[in-house]
């Protein structure tokens, strides 16, 4: 065997110098302690005693909500909970045995929900079970000579008094994520419930309020003798919304059974009376930890019922879009109110055959009668003099393709199309034919329903952008006035009149007598059609979704409502009822008072 | 690992019984009375919890030793021999804990089996620096090229790499004074620690500085350790302060420090335990202890010092170096000397794998005693 000399003494040679490091470094530590425990000994010793004192949160009630006329949306209701003291524990087998009686379930389960926080802080009792029943409670209770480890804890939960009716709108809680506590660790601690939607996450400062906090003094055992002192929890405010919680059922009673979403506002400050998407779910589902099979049927529901329909959902507008085009024609110049087109119920254009709804025509119509009868064939010829470019100018003056800054979060901003989109997004030249598409609302062009009623409420308040907003007296100031002709915006309101008000008008069916409804159909088809199909003869899912946009009183208006039906068919047919519905009892309620 | 001339008296193949006598057993004193003060200090840091931690605690003490006598049977040059297939099961393993393993306190570095469970970081440590020894011995310079110590660092860096995905930063670090201590002790040239202290200094104010913007810092941070609590961090601190000033000259006396008792102190039964025992036992139990650990280390460097040869020489530095930073800075941490961190104290905190890995080294280094005088 090769024998190879080893450098073995120089190894050997340093090891003492690690041996100094290590002196030193004992050294320099046992003087730390000598520091902490001998000269500063009677500073600790004292604070040692100071800290038996033992701080408990006072949980701060959340606030109330309510709609506008006072009626409460949201509540708290007490919930009793079973919680653990371990430090008062003297027989915890016979004490959990006696709870699993009590609760009428296993040991193991108690014993899990032990283990689950085994880790928790001093002093922190353990949350054995949930919601009890007043009967537990007051076997408990009497049991407490006996097992004084038991603590019945009140809990306030939200109960969200018309479940699925406002669900989208008020949101619900959820624990505290990191993020929260990373975002705001002044308000938000870990196990807080916080708003993680809708209304209840926009406003959570505002309602939560602000936990207080009991000192306890404790013995040396653990045991509370005296309160040493107290901060009061600062209940949170209510707040009071724009909501109309009757329109809301109404409206919700209506689109029972269908997927849509409906939305009314008032043009005159923004304040939104109605939002409903259908189909709902049941807030309750989140008062309590859903378990995750639950969530997933939520999240996986054919319909997307957590997906709330008036703002995350974008469509078609159909032909409530002709109304911007009416606006757009008027005040560039391009046409004139008395200009007429002869619609014979289907023209060429782009060496395209195109056709208008209305397979044996209109004859000759001009701007007023191709809006109340909806004329497809007089706006593809409006489009296609305006240009894409122009439409899209004018769309984005009446606040599409943006959010409408509602205080609600999620929103989409929806698309209007233009050729510089095309380039950048689609990477392809714009093509003209398209824009004879667009012209009446189909194509690449997607809105919300709540873009839909502000763009209307352009038209009802004479020219001004609202902000959208559920919360009452939020200041949400009027945009300027929008660089339209007012002339033209009186015009298409007139028009729009007709469209509910005279014969051959599109939206004649939701005509009330006394009050005077001005209006828009719309149609977004599912399926391109090749030739005059009969909707009813269409399997449901290709059926066309149906718009209703309609402002009243037609004079001076103070409601907009807006209704969109998911393969509901033609517009006036499914969403023109729904619209009536809600103004009949708009106004009946503002009769009676 | 390869055989070398020696101040032998006497050649034989196979160490004798009668060298047992010989052995540095003040070692084995020094850790089984760590260990049993650890065992009481444990008792009284959760006894008054549901779950008291002493009988498992016992358990692993058990099986350390069980695992001492069983490493201490076993020829160091034979582990040196399959160092590298051990080392790549160890890398193996550390990967498997990554998808399988089980998460506690936020890292992914458990395997769970029932109540009880296993962190094989830990044992990829006694690995990694079994062939860092077999690599460092062979290398047989004075002074190491800078080749060499790359390739020390990737042996140390791999698994310490695993560990660091698994977001236990704390196990990940104690690769380091493992590998400090070798490479030191095998020969890095002053300006060679320079280099590399600029050069890291500069590369990550840099990095820090200019290349990251907050929200990644926060990020680094938040993924190298997912524990840190911004609003817990003062109070542990605090609280540890409180036990060990209160513990005062001669202590509170046992199970009745306040403090503990009562559950101020958070971790108090693994990474403060020294707290509860600074508490309970004053400055003088605190003196004790330490020198306890100082007779341990002190006496394993006269281990090394009278190897057999380098492998010998270089393995039990190592083991000491991890484990006598382990007492330098979970003691420095408790008393509030440097930044708190998920890093407990050999024999006295509660830990499974970790008490294992502790036996087991302690093995290794008296089979390394045993063995001086043996020729191949």
């Amino acid at each position: 065997m090769k024998r190879v000399r080893e450098q073995r003494e120089c190894l050997v040679s340093r090891v003492p110098r690690l041996q100094v490091l290590l002196a030193v470094s004992l050294i320099v530590i046992a003087t730390a302690y000598w520091r902490v425990q001998v000269v500063q000994g009677d500073r600790y010793h004292g604070l040692a005693e100071n800290n038996r004192l033992r701080r408990v949160p006072i949980k701060a009630t959340r606030g109330l909500i309510f709609d506008r006329n006072g009626r409460v949306l949201v509540d708290n209701v007490p919930s009793y909970n079973l919680l653990l003291d371990r430090t008062r524990s003297n027989d915890i087998d016979a004490a959990l045995a006696f709870a699993a009686e009590v609760l009428d379930q296993g040991v193991p389960a108690l014993e899990t929900a032990i283990e689950r926080q085994a880790d928790s802080s001093p002093y922190e009792p353990i949350l054995l079970a949930e919601n009890l029943t007043l009967a537990d409670v007051s076997r408990i209770s009497i049991a407490e000579l006996e097992f004084p480890e038991f603590q019945i804890d009140v809990e306030h939960l939200r109960l969200y008094r018309h479940g699925s009716l406002t669900a989208h709108i008020l949101g619900y809680l959820g624990e505290a994520t990191e993020a929260d506590l990373a975002r705001d660790p002044d308000n938000y601690s870990a196990g807080d419930l916080v708003g993680r939607k809708g209304v209840e996450r926009v406003f959570d400062l505002l309602l939560r309020g602000r936990d207080g906090e009991r000192e306890l003094v404790v013995d040396s055992r653990g045991r509370t003798r005296t309160e040493h002192g107290r901060r009061p929890a600062r209940s949170g405010n209510n707040l009071h919304l724009t909501l109309d919680l009757e329109l809301q059922q109404e409206a919700t009673r209506y689109l029972e059974g269908r997927a849509g979403a409906a939305v009314a506002l008032d043009p005159r400050n923004g304040e939104v009376l109605m939002l409903v998407s259908a189909p709902s779910y049941d807030p309750s589902l989140f008062t309590r930890r859903l378990n995750s099979e639950q969530w997933r049927e939520l999240v996986e529901s054919p319909n997307q019922v957590l997906q709330n329909r008036t703002i995350q959902n974008t469509h078609a507008p159909g032909s409530i879009f002709k109304v911007v085009l009416a606006n757009a024609g008027l005040t560039e110049g391009t046409i004139e109110p008395s200009d007429s087109v002869f619609c014979a119920g289907s023209t060429q254009i782009y060496n395209r055959r195109t056709r208008c709804w209305l397979r044996r025509g209109h004859g000759w119509v001009n701007l007023r009668r191709a809006i109340k009868e909806s004329c497809d064939i007089y706006f593809y010829h409006l489009g296609q003099k305006l240009g894409i470019n122009r439409i899209a100018h004018y769309a984005r003056l009446f606040g599409l393709g943006r959010p409408t800054g509602f205080d609600i979060p999620g929103e989409k901003a929806g698309l209007i199309p233009d050729t510089e989109w095309s380039l950048t997004h689609r990477r392809s030249p714009w093509y003209p034919g398209e824009t004879i598409s667009v012209a009446i609302g189909q194509g690449p062009i997607l809105v919300t329903p709540l873009q839909v009623a502000r763009m209307i409420a352009v038209l009802a308040n004479g020219g001004r952008l609202v902000t959208p907003h559920v919360r009452r007296g939020s200041r949400s100031p009027l945009s300027a006035p929008i660089a339209v002709d007012p002339q033209a915006i009186s015009f298409v309101r007139e028009a729009m009149w007709a469209v509910v008000n005279e014969k051959h008008g599109t939206g004649l069916s939701v005509r009330l007598q006394g009050i005077d409804i001005a209006g828009k159909t719309g149609t977004v088809q599912v399926v391109e059609q090749k030739s005059w199909t009969s909707n009813e003869d269409l399997p449901e899912q290709l059926r066309d979704h149906a718009w209703f946009a309609s402002f009243a009183p037609a004079s001076d208006p103070e409601l907009v409502v807006v209704a969109f039906v998911e393969h509901g068919g033609h517009g006036s047919a499914a969403a023109a009822p729904l619209v009536k519905l809600i103004y009949e009892t708009y106004f009946r309620a503002s009769d009676a008072s | 690992m390869r055989p070398t001339s020696a101040p032998l008296t006497l050649a034989d193949n196979r160490p004798h019984l009668r060298h047992l006598a010989g052995v540095r057993w003040v070692l084995l004193v020094a850790a089984l009375a760590l260990a049993g003060l650890g065992l009481a200090t444990v008792h009284s840091a959760s006894s008054e919890l549901s779950l008291d931690y002493l009988p498992r605690q016992a358990v692993w003490v058990g099986v350390g030793i069980l695992a001492l006598a069983l490493t201490f049977s076993i020829d160091y040059q034979t582990l040196s021999k399959f160092s590298l297939p051990i080392y790549i099961v160890g890398l193996v393993i550390l990967t498997a804990v990554l998808f399988l393993g089980t998460v506690r306190g936020g890292a992914r570095s458990w395997f769970g089996f029932g109540s009880f469970g296993l962190q094989p970081s830990e044992f990829a440590k006694l690995s990694t620096a079994v062939l860092l020894a077999r690599y460092l011995a062979s290398t047989n310079r004075r002074y190491l090229r800078l080749r060499q110590i790359a390739i020390a660092c990737g042996i140390a860096g791999l698994p310490m790499a695993l560990v660091v995905l698994q977001r236990d930063m704390g196990s990940a670090m104690m690769f380091m004074p493992l590998l400090a201590g070798m490479l030191f002790v095998s020969g890095v040239r002053w300006q060679v620690v320079v280099a590399a202290l600029v050069l890291a200094l500069i590369g990550g104010a840099i990095l820090w500085n200019f290349v990251m913007l907050d929200y990644q810092k926060t990020r680094v941070l938040t993924f190298l350790d997912p524990g840190r609590e911004p609003l817990g961090a003062g109070y542990q601190l605090r609280q540890s302060k409180i036990a060990v000033g209160s513990g005062q000259v001669a202590g509170r006396g046992y199970m009745q420090g306040t403090q503990s008792q009562l559950r101020f102190l958070p971790a108090r039964h693994t990474d403060f335990v020294f707290a509860v025992l600074a508490e309970e036992w004053g400055f003088l139990g605190v003196v004790g202890v330490l020198m306890l650990y100082a007779t341990y280390i002190l006496n394993g460097a006269l281990v090394a010092v009278r190897a057999r040869d380098r492998t010998g020489i270089l393995l039990v530095v190592g083991l000491l170096g991890g484990f006598a930073f382990h007492v330098v800075y979970n003691t420095a941490m408790v008393v509030g000397l440097v930044p708190i961190t998920g890093i407990p104290l050999p024999f006295l905190s509660y830990g499974g794998s970790f008490t294992l890995a502790n036996f087991i080294a302690v093995g290794m280094i008296l089979g390394v005693d045993f063995r001086r005088y043996v020729n191949r």
